[in-house]
């Protein structure tokens, strides 16, 4: 925990630094405020580094004003999991950049549900196809959104 | 002035307008529940739809679909923790934690009943306030707005929790969200600003791929690490009971939605600050409302205030929105800028015309308000049960449908992958924000004020060099900022007084 608010210090710190060294290579008008709101980040910043460093370790690490995680779960198995859904995030983002969104859709609701949720093979198909006709019909059919074709449709020129 | 009122009426009830209404509020129903597809989108796509219609039934049609998008989109916010609409992300704040606890209809109830209070109050606040809001709205230059924009930045200060260290983060978030908001092309000399080479990113971040990345993207690892539902392996709520007691919340903290439509209508009015900021400053009005720290404790973590504030005043603001738009022809917002095409549409020219030779149709567009919402939010009470079920569906089963709303949410905004990208990136950010203790109400403050507040500060400076600060209504306002700064601080001193003295 005191670990990672560590990390997050030094993350602000630098992207307050970053901001700062490029602004200054800015006209003035353009510089004024970034620099007007990393100067004090970058300061804030700094004394909470020095609090995590020098001060008492906090009771709670949840934010005040925010959510909690749940911590019912061990931490290796939450690290398991956490790694889990994020590969299937970007395998979602992967998917859509090779075969576009319209493809996608009903490919990751049948690949998810089969393989991450063990639901029959039967209701898998059958769950994508509602979804594809759902997103047809509402993205495509009534909103008119404009979907990129994928890389792969696009290599192939279809 | 009373006969327009009850015509407004009749023009609204006639079958054909009363009809298309329906129809636009159905469109606006599914609208609101998708994330990124915005109610100014849709209203945009309907527009080529209302050429042969006559003023009343195009105004019923495209009023009563973006009012209900506004009602509906705090469904998702409470049921995923995706916002429905970027104007529903503070409702996320508590909504969200209220469903993990097995209190969704609770939650749904209460962000419906005071979005509809908050609807009728934009409405009466529309009716009443077209003769008297010209000077208001004249009186308001860009030093006024600035100084408007920073009392709603100072709202860090309920938004990030009591204790020093807290506001240091706080304001630590509310900082890196204003700089969040520089990335993209310098308005005032065209400079390209931490663009990284990217052409993305000169025109900016957009609000729909950072807000729901900020918070979809957190919820949806905490439900696949859980790997329960959404309500974890709690009883069943009795849904009926939950949303009539959403529903007494409401009148059980009336004042509270009445002080929170009342800000949303007076965002509303001013032209550029928007739902957004509207949502937030009542969300900071409701922290800032609890009497104690006891009382403070319970926002963030699913208080069912923290629902009603941002529900009231997200609906709210749509009668204050309506008040330049139809009074002087100036758009609040993106949408009314799109309504403002519909008026042209209709030959109908705004200004004073409005409230003369047009004052039947300007009432009949606060009747569609006021209609509209009570219509949808009666037939959402009735499904309530059913849409509060889904929070006990198994996880693993709704997560894919979840993010499958995320990403073509966050799409819609640029039509690009890099939108879902950006997405990943500060879903991920947040991720860690919420798992080292920062808060992200500051954050999301921060990047929705920031362009505000650089457009306004640079027109002051150029328009009036210093002596901006000099203004009557400027001088007002720096009193009514310190105030805000420094309310916390003072109820906080008088507690711990209090305490003493009771010790």
């Amino acid at each position: 925990m005191r670990k990672g608010s560590l990390l997050f210090c030094v993350f602000l710190i630098a992207v307050a630094l970053c901001s700062i060294i490029l602004a200054r290579g800015w006209a003035f008008k353009a510089a004024l405020f970034p620099l007007s709101v990393s100067v004090p980040l970058l300061v804030l910043a700094t004394i909470q580094l020095l609090v995590v460093i020098v001060g008492k370790p906090e009771t709670s690490g949840s934010a005040e004003m925010d959510v909690d995680f749940s911590t019912d779960v061990a931490p290796d198995e939450v690290r398991r999991r956490v790694l889990g859904i994020f590969a299937w995030i970007v395998a979602f983002i992967a998917l859509v950049y090779l075969l576009g969104f319209p493809s996608t859709v009903p490919l990751f609701i049948f690949l998810y549900l089969k393989f991450q949720s063990a639901v029959s093979w039967l209701s898998s198909v059958i769950a994508a196809a509602i979804t594809w006709a759902c997103f047809h019909m509402l993205f495509q059919s009534l909103v008119h959104i404009q979907f990129e074709a994928g890389a792969i449709q696009t290599w192939l020129g279809m | 002035m009373f006969d327009a009122f009850i015509d407004g009426l009749f023009l609204v009830l006639q079958w054909k307008a009363f009809s298309l209404m329906l129809v636009g509020m159905s469109l606006g129903f599914c609208v609101g529940l998708l994330p990124g597809i915005g109610g100014a989108a849709t209203l945009a796509l309907m527009l080529p739809f209302v050429f042969k219609m006559s003023p009343a039934e195009a105004f019923a049609f495209l009023l009563g679909m973006h009012s209900v998008a506004a009602t509906t989109g705090d469904i998702t916010s409470v049921l995923f923790g995706v916002p429905g609409e970027a104007i529903s992300a503070a409702t996320v704040v508590d909504g969200y934690p209220m469903a993990k606890r097995g209190e969704a209809g609770r939650a749904l109830g209460a962000a419906l009943m005071s979005s509809l209070m908050g609807a009728l109050i934009g409405a009466v606040a529309l009716a009443l306030a077209i003769p008297i809001v010209r000077p208001l709205v004249l009186t308001f230059g860009s030093p006024e707005l600035f100084m408007l924009s920073l009392i709603g930045i100072s709202c860090i200060t309920s938004l990030s929790g009591s204790s020093t260290r807290a506001q240091i983060k706080g304001f630590a978030m509310g900082l890196l969200g204003l700089l969040v908001s520089t990335v993209g092309q310098d308005r005032q000399s065209g400079s390209q600003r931490f663009d990284m080479g990217l052409m993305y990113l000169w025109d900016g971040l957009d609000f729909v791929p950072v807000l729901v990345g900020i918070f979809a993207i957190p919820e949806i690892i905490d439900l696949a690490v859980r790997g329960t539902s959404i309500a974890g392996d709690r009883p069943p709520e009795n849904l009926s009971r939950g949303v009539l007691e959403g529903v007494k919340d409401t009148f059980r903290h009336f004042w509270l939605v009445f002080r929170c439509s009342v800000i949303g209508v007076f965002v509303g009015i001013l032209p550029g600050a928007g739902g957004g900021v509207a949502q937030w400053m009542a969300y900071a009005h409701a922290v800032q409302s609890a009497k104690n720290s006891k009382e403070r404790e319970g926002f963030g973590k699913g208080d069912v205030r923290g629902v009603l504030g941002p529900g009231a005043a997200n609906n709210s603001k749509e009668g204050g929105e309506l008040i330049p738009t139809v009074a002087f022809g100036v758009p609040g917002s993106g949408a009314m800028a799109i309504l403002l095409s519909g008026f042209l549409i209709m030959g109908i020219m705004p200004g004073p015309d409005m409230l003369t030779k047009h004052l039947t149709i300007t009432f009949s567009m606060v009747w569609t308000l006021a209609i509209a919402n009570v219509i949808t939010v009666l037939l959402c009470l009735l499904v309530l049960d059913q849409l509060a079920k889904l929070t006990y569906v198994r996880g693993s089963l709704i997560i894919p449908f979840i993010l499958l709303l995320v990403f073509v949410g966050s799409y819609t905004a640029n039509g690009q992958i890099a939108d879902l990208i950006v997405t990943l990136i500060f879903g991920l950010l947040s991720y860690v924000m919420v798992l080292f203790g920062w808060p992200r109400p500051p954050f999301v403050l921060g990047f929705v004020l920031g362009k505000v507040i650089e457009t306004y500060l640079f027109i002051s400076m150029n328009r009036y060099g210093f002596a901006w600060l000099a203004h009557p209504i400027v001088m007002l306002l720096t009193a009514v900022l310190v105030a805000v700064i420094a309310y916390p601080y003072v109820q906080q001193r008088r507690q711990r007084l209090a305490r003493g003295a009771s010790a």
